[in-house]
């Protein structure tokens, strides 16, 4: 058995080799990297864990955030990015071994289910994400027929992981209440444009991720947060808020205009950095990676207090 | 917390379908579960590995209608050695093997659907039409790759630019390509023109047990059975001359095979289209025909948009099957298939072809298994019919 000393020791350098390695990683890599991830929100894990690799002094909180604490002292600010995604989870699995959708995630756009319909989707099943895609009526077999003019509905959606039957789903490690989300393919075009789904969002998490990466001097204490769940009332920054708080002032990145303002009390004042998004909300959100880039070091001041 | 609201409702205040360049403030999984039931004596691991490998590779390669070279060029490379291919003016290939009369014809199809480039706007942007029967509106907002004479150029279907209010299915008018640029003469500049074909990126996905997903499938699968059954072929065997065609433009009118019935077509006796089975046994379609299962075998396609198989001849395919314990389904579905063309010459046409569900989607979804037996159907009935 090895000692508990050497196991430290082999784990610390382990974690600087792998720091090492993964502060190589461009700014442009890191947004493509967290671009190909999936975190509906409640389930963010896989995202999560990414983001305990690429930052390991990191800690995921009791909300499930990943927090980074820099520097002591006053002022305490909070800079914060969300991870997650509007998706769904398994509902319902039929006899014939299809999935049946919920909806989790408040306010996506109308015609967020149709991007879905005939396309690829991932199931975060119990030993990993599992394939599938969602049923769409044979071209063929339409002819002389129509299919409704209204959108594609969650509600019409049938999950087809090529099993046949919910003991063959079962299987494979897939039950109710696994999350179902689009499958993420970040596609790059143009001289430095990434599209993927939430790409603005991912991108200006890959800035924060990237600006911390740089170590940066700061100035009192600032309270680094990938926040979960923000598409659940923001639960997530809520709880960094009440565990962490109060803060003097706060930066949110990649959160969209909000129609209310945060409690003065909790977070100071506020502003937020929002990355220019080309087909927002949509499987191809396009981000420009230059602004990414320009973002990572605009982070880097703000948290070094210049 | 007092004295204050945490922010709840900032998701709401989103607007439910954004449009493109809206300006913010500031700024694969792949799982092979092989269970027992799956497999059976005749159709073990290593050839469903085998018929995957070479689907793979076959979906990985663009050829829509018009633009089938890369396709064909894979074929070629996996022919049998002994196997002397032509290239007709239309751009068919074919193998002959065998001699004699009568002669028999297998042929499936190289082409797949997609789009081509009908202008570049001064924006920069393409305008496209669609090559083949498809909905459209599901590669709205998908990535998208143009194949220019240069190599693909990757950019985006562009989603629609009305904002109707209760929003429709369908988008009004054609799809449009960004290739993120911002001008014409940015976009000529990476090689894009007029006539270029575009798709969007696809790759074959295996799903739960022998069961995969990609696109185009219909009809590399066919194509893949064609070429597995002339690698497996003993020439001996044969008792005629049969002529393998993997043909173009499939899709927009049966083009290639018009023109190889116009050169075969007299002495042709019989005609076997190699292509898909559009199976209704999903859970969207409506099962009064065509509920052919996934995973129960080749299909025997009696009768389409285009041809009515004579029963003596299913009689005589289905006995073949039998004797070689291959599970041939028989059924009806939609669509025509390149053996039509064939019957306007008098040949019999007695089209096989493996089960698929969601045709001429980016999703369509297969069993291998059937497509491993489907290369020994076409392999036997060239034997020995």
């Amino acid at each position: 058995m090895r000692h508990p000393r050497q196991r430290t020791i082999h784990s610390v350098l382990l974690a600087c080799c792998a720091t090492a390695a993964l502060t190589a990683q461009s700014v442009e890599e890191l947004s493509e990297r967290l671009a190909g991830l999936t975190a509906v929100s409640g389930y963010e894990s896989e995202v999560t864990d990414a983001l305990l690799e690429i930052l390991p002094e990191a800690e995921r909180d009791r909300a499930g955030n990943v927090v980074l604490v820099l520097g002591t002292g006053a002022p305490k600010r909070m800079i914060a990015c969300p991870i997650d995604e509007w998706g769904y989870i398994v509902g319902a699995i039929t006899d014939e071994g299809y999935l049946r959708l919920r909806r989790v995630g408040n306010g996506a756009p109308v015609l967020f289910d149709q991007s879905h319909e005939g396309h690829r989707v991932s199931v975060q099943g119990r030993e990993g994400q599992i394939p599938g895609v969602v049923s769409i009526p044979s071209t063929h077999l339409m002819r002389g027929r129509t299919l409704p003019d209204r959108p594609f509905h969650v509600d019409d959606a049938f999950v087809d992981l090529g099993a046949s039957s919910r003991d063959e789903v079962r299987d494979l490690g897939v039950d109710l209440l696994d999350a179902v989300a689009i499958e993420k393919l970040p596609h790059r075009y143009g001289e430095s444009l990434l599209a993927a789904p939430f790409a603005g969002e991912r991108g200006a998490c890959a800035a924060l991720a990237y600006a911390l990466q740089q170590r940066p001097a700061v100035s009192g204490t600032v309270v680094a947060a990938f926040v979960v769940e923000s598409r659940l009332a923001d639960r997530g920054l809520a709880a960094v808020a009440l565990l962490q708080g109060p803060f003097t002032a706060t930066r949110l990145l990649g959160y969209p205009e909000a129609s209310e303002d945060f409690s003065a009390e909790l977070f100071g004042p506020t502003d937020r950095r929002e990355l220019s998004a080309m087909y927002a909300d949509l499987a191809i959100e396009t981000i420009d990676l230059d602004e990414v880039r320009a973002l990572a070091g605009e982070t880097v001041a703000w948290m070094e207090g210049r | 917390m007092s004295g204050g609201r945490m922010p709840g409702s900032a998701r709401a205040a989103r607007p439910k379908w954004r449009l493109p360049r809206v300006a913010a403030a500031g700024g694969a999984a792949c799982l092979l579960l092989l269970g027992p039931a799956a497999l059976d004596a005749q159709v073990d691991a290593a050839r469903i590995e085998a018929v995957a490998t070479l689907l793979d590779e076959l979906v990985s390669t663009y050829g829509v209608s018009g633009d089938e070279s890369r396709v064909r060029a894979v074929v070629e490379r996996h022919l049998p050695e002994w196997a002397a291919p032509e290239v007709d003016e239309t751009g068919n290939l074919w193998v002959r093997v065998g001699a004699g009369a009568p002669l028999v014809v297998f042929v499936a199809h190289l082409d797949e659907v997609g789009f081509q480039v009908t202008d570049v706007l001064a924006d920069g942007t393409l305008v496209t039409r669609t090559r083949g029967g498809f909905f459209p509106w599901l590669w709205e907002a998908t990535p998208a790759l143009v194949h220019t004479e240069g190599g693909p150029v990757p950019g985006v279907f562009m989603p629609r630019d009305d904002d109707v209010d209760p929003p429709s299915r369908r988008p009004s008018g054609p799809l449009r390509v960004d290739v993120g640029t911002r001008t014409r003469e940015a976009t000529e500049a990476l090689g894009v023109r007029t006539g270029d074909f575009v798709t969007n990126p696809k790759k074959l996905v295996r799903l739960a047990g022998t069961r995969a997903t990609g696109r185009s499938f219909d009809d590399r699968a066919g194509t893949a059975a064609q070429v597995l059954a002339l690698q497996a072929l003993d020439r001996d065997r044969l008792q005629h001359e049969v002529a393998f065609v993997w043909s173009v433009s499939e899709e927009t009118g049966l083009t290639g095979a018009r023109a190889a019935a116009r050169a075969l077509g007299a002495e042709t006796v019989r005609v076997h289209a190699v292509d898909t089975f559009v199976s209704s046994a999903a859970p969207v379609d409506l099962a009064n025909f065509a509920a052919a299962p996934i995973g129960e075998g080749p299909v025997l396609r009696g009768v389409d948009n285009s041809s009515v198989t004579p029963r003596d001849a299913i009689d005589t395919l289905m006995a073949l099957a039998a004797r070689h314990d291959i599970p041939l389904q028989l059924g009806a579905t939609n669509g025509s298939t390149d053996g039509t063309p064939f019957r306007d010459y008098g040949a019999v046409h007695v089209p096989v072809g493996w089960p698929l569900r969601y045709s001429h989607s980016p999703i369509e979804l297969i069993d291998l298994v059937d497509v491993v037996r489907l290369a020994d159907l076409v392999r036997f009935m060239a034997e020995e019919w």
